[in-house]
């Protein structure tokens, strides 16, 4: 039981830091929670027997810088999209390039009348 | 998620020729598009739905362009640069030309639909990497339209006078092909947004393509309870968790 439990927190706790550095940080709490809790009832039952392995205490050290990761980029990192000139310029030349396709569309099918639009 | 999100605006259009009164030239939404795994959320990519007035030279048209852009911490894994654009007559949102262009990763497509109404035919083409190109003429039914057009459409439909429970079936063009969905109207909800507290029609989507949407009750829009019932939170099914899409911010609105 002890041993499955250290083993699951380990497991636990590595997954939190690698989520913790994805952009998926978010999802590290998951993990992070199931290492600490496996950690502690695995350290629970080492003191009982009086010996408490490294290990378990390395686990908990993996999730702390986890969940510290984790805390820092929620609050410091903001949402923003760069790298759009592109799509941009695409969007320019699509328009460009639809208005000399339509303007080659047999009138009949355009059966609507020239209206103002409201801008 | 991004294809989920766009293929949920397949499903939503309508054959009846509904006049346009929502909908106005210059009229930006900006979305965030989210994944919610049991209630932990993360931020995927911004998506924008835009208008403008294109004139031609025998008519002006309404440009109807929407566009998905991951978020740069996510540029590095999996970049997602999406435009999808119809052109439509300002008044019935009958598509003349649709374009899709889609940069995912290392994917990209390019799918553009030029419909003559008058044959009910769309004349298609195809464009993916190393220069492939194929071109295929197809026959559509009346009132088949493109998905953006889809979107905005849905817009027009009046929720006012629906009976809650009312469904509508759809027919919807995607990737060369027509697809039949539905709606449902819900009835109204009082939902919070970014742009502050909003009543909003819910309507639930459903497909006929059982495989593609999970259900028929997975997937649900609000469309604000005004005259511009513009969209401003959707929820949809995905595989492990939930997408969602929320308003961040709605300029150049024409009520």
């Amino acid at each position: 039981m002890k041993n499955i439990l250290t083993i699951l927190a380990i497991i636990a706790s590595v997954l939190a830091v690698i989520l913790a550095v994805l952009p998926l940080s978010n999802l590290a709490i998951i993990p992070s929670i199931i290492a600490l809790v496996c950690g502690l009832i695995a350290f629970y039952l080492s003191k009982k027997t009086g010996e408490v392995k490294k290990i378990i205490q390395f686990t908990f050290l993996l999730t702390i810088i986890a969940l510290a990761i984790t805390t820092y980029k929620s609050l410091y990192n903001t949402n923003e999209v760069t790298n759009t000139e592109t799509l941009e310029n695409k969007e320019i030349k699509s328009e460009e390039e639809a208005i000399e396709e339509l303007n080659e569309l047999d009138i009949d099918d355009i059966e609507i009348e020239d209206i103002n639009i409201e801008e | 998620m991004i294809h989920r999100f766009f293929f949920l605006l397949y499903l939503l259009s309508f054959s009846l020729n509904a006049q346009n009164n929502a909908i106005a030239a210059g009229e930006k939404l900006t979305f965030t598009a989210t994944y919610n795994m049991s209630g932990i959320l993360t931020d995927i990519a911004e998506v924008t739905m835009e208008t403008n007035s294109v004139k031609t030279a025998k008519a002006t048209l309404l440009r109807l362009k929407c566009t998905a852009a991951t978020y740069s911490k996510w540029d590095n894994f999996f970049k997602i640069r999406d435009l999808y654009e119809s052109y439509v007559s300002p008044t019935t949102l009958t598509p003349y030309l649709y374009k899709r262009d889609i940069n995912e990763g290392n994917y990209y497509k390019f799918m553009k639909y030029t419909f003559s109404h008058k044959n009910n035919t769309v004349k298609s083409q195809l464009k993916k990497k190393n220069d492939y190109e194929e071109n295929k003429d197809i026959a559509i039914n009346s009132g088949t339209i493109d998905i953006v057009t889809a979107l905005y459409k849905v817009r027009l439909f009046d929720y006012k006078n629906m009976p809650v429970g009312t469904s509508k079936s759809l027919t919807v063009i995607f990737d060369r092909a027509e697809f039949k969905g539905q709606i449902t109207y819900l009835g109204k909800e009082t939902i919070s947004t970014a742009i502050g507290n909003k009543t909003c029609y819910k309507i639930a989507i459903g497909s006929s393509e059982t495989d593609v949407l999970k259900g028929k009750n997975s997937n649900f829009l609000w469309l604000t309870a005004d005259k511009n019932k513009i969209p401003v939170y959707g929820k949809f099914k995905i595989p492990v968790g939930n997408g969602e899409l929320k308003i961040t911010s709605a300029t150049g609105l024409k009520h």
